[in-house]
């Protein structure tokens, strides 16, 4: 069953200048446990897609629906991660990963141990106390899931979370985080540039075109494994090559 | 012991360090002996005229012919004052600056007035105050209050909007409302800009009591330092001078130390 379904959606902004139209008839319907890539040029409103679903903003035409519901605000049912782990400096790593509860007025003694139980599970448990800025890239990505999947939202939306870490680092985080996302069972809407990221994640790649976007293709990927062994994969170049032409084009 | 004999490259780093911060200490002491004993030189070997310039053993003088309670009294009155404008337009201030942040259409319509009002030299106001709220302590507080005030509300208001679009993002993602923004991201993350401009605010607090206290008062440093110059006791004005600067330095302490606690944070 569709866990999240788009219909027909456009958005149009208004601005100074004129109209400009974002996205044009985007329809896309995501499976429960579904891990899609939405890939796309630059600048051809893959974010808007997310703010959509995250309810930040309205399509002016057509419909998103959460498990049947239409999306008219944001809802602990999604959860949003963004370019950068935007972990708050000042709070503790317990602080950070409380952060949604506390906004949504859900600390009770269950959830927080639900969210304790996380931290332990995924080995931040030593740096409970600790600042952000004392723990590595990779440590801060990981806390910053840990944050979202804290107030159990079935669909995770993922903004290019890795962008901003260096390549090493990236491939590593990337494999880490997806396999968080698998292990915890959860619905995953990820936007990226980064064909290969796309590939070595996804079970299906929703090529973008330029704006006004629209859903070109979807590639369903039929690559075992985690993402640094689909790396290695020798199906993965021709995966490449067909959605890195489909992208340039 | 045998470390001492061949020091590591570790211990040869840390005893620069230990070296270079001990020679910008002395240098800084050596500065202040040096003015203050030239001073006592010129003025003792009637270089210069110690009834215009006065010099440090008829300042050390002055300050003990007063001492006791009246200088205490002085004192004790303009820090007051100075303590309490300070605090009341850092507090007014940052209230206003979250009142403006709040409704940002409020913002755009005083946003020429602040800024009139941040270029208005607020000493030409001093007539009006002392009219309103009549010549004594209020009139120097309400003094140093204007004259801090404008500058803590457009400096707040610049730390609380330049917040991170991505972190805002994050919490209405969450479903936060402006309430929860403003409390669990705004304020926590302008604490260092708070900081800066408690800084500021000292010195601003400082000016705008001594100006108050120029205008109208029977009593405090300002006091002193007028009556000193319309009666020609010039040691009374350079040692009233001393206890400021005394003063001024002890209070941006406090201001530092608290810096230092939260700083551990950020």
């Amino acid at each position: 069953m569709a866990i999240l379904e788009m219909q027909n959606i456009s958005l149009t902004y208004q601005t100074r200048g004129g109209e400009t139209d974002a996205l044009k008839d985007v329809s896309l319907s995501v499976k429960s446990g579904e891990f899609i890539a939405l890939i796309g040029p630059s600048g051809c409103g893959k974010t808007t897609v997310l703010s959509l679903v995250a309810g930040l903003i309205r399509p002016t035409a057509g419909r998103v629906t959460v498990e049947g519901k239409e999306v008219v605000g944001p809802s602990p049912r999604v959860g949003y991660m963004l370019q950068r782990d935007q972990l708050f400096e000042w709070r503790t790593i317990e602080k950070n990963v409380m952060l949604g509860l506390e906004v949504q007025k859900n600390v009770t003694r269950e959830s927080r141990a639900y969210a304790l139980g996380l931290v332990e599970k995924y080995g931040l448990k030593d740096f409970l106390k600790s600042l952000p800025k004392e723990l590595s890239g990779g440590m801060r990505q990981r806390a910053a899931l840990i944050r979202t999947l804290a107030f159990r939202p079935e669909i995770l939306l993922l903004d290019e979370p890795f962008s901003a870490l260096d390549y090493q680092t990236r491939l590593a985080v990337c494999d880490d985080v997806h396999g968080i996302i698998r292990a915890e069972n959860k619905t995953a809407l990820l936007v990226t540039h980064d064909i290969s990221e796309a590939i070595s994640t996804a079970d299906r790649v929703a090529v973008l075109s330029a704006r006004p976007a629209r859903v070109k293709n979807i590639y369903g990927i039929s690559l075992p494994g985690t993402p640094l062994q689909r790396r290695e994969n020798p199906g993965f170049s021709k995966w490449f090559d067909i959605i890195w032409k489909d992208v340039s084009v | 012991m045998k470390n001492k004999e061949i020091p590591s490259p570790r211990g040869r780093y840390l005893k620069k360090l230990r070296l270079e911060k001990a020679r910008i200490l002395i240098a800084r002491i050596a500065i202040l002996a040096a003015f203050f004993g030239l001073w006592e030189l010129l003025a003792s070997t009637k270089v210069i005229d110690d009834f215009i310039t006065s010099s440090p053993s008829r300042i050390i003088k002055t300050l003990g012919s007063l001492a006791g309670a009246d200088i205490a009294r002085h004192v004790g009155i303009t820090v007051l004052e100075c303590v309490c404008g300070f605090l009341i337009a850092t507090a007014a201030g940052t209230l206003i600056a979250v009142a403006l942040w709040r409704f940002d259409a409020l913002r755009r319509v005083l946003e020429p007035y602040i800024v009139v009002l941040n270029a208005l030299p607020k000493i030409a106001l001093g007539p009006l105050i002392i009219i309103w709220v009549g010549a004594g302590y209020s009139a120097i507080i309400t003094m140093t209050v204007l004259i801090c005030i404008i500058v803590t509300v457009i400096s707040v208001l610049s730390g609380f909007t330049d917040c991170d679009g991505g972190k805002i993002l994050l919490m209405r993602s969450m479903g936060a409302n402006r309430l929860q923004i403003l409390t669990k991201l705004v304020l926590p993350r302008s604490v260092p800009n708070l900081i800066s401009v408690l800084k500021i605010n000292v010195g601003l607090s400082w000016v705008g009591v001594i100006m108050g206290e120029y205008l109208v008062s029977s009593a405090g440093l300002g006091y002193l330092i007028i009556y000193g110059g319309q009666v020609f006791k010039l040691d009374l004005v350079m040692a009233s001078t001393a206890v400021l600067c005394c003063l001024a330095a002890l209070m941006y302490a406090c201001v530092a130390l608290l810096e230092r606690f939260f700083t551990r944070f950020y």
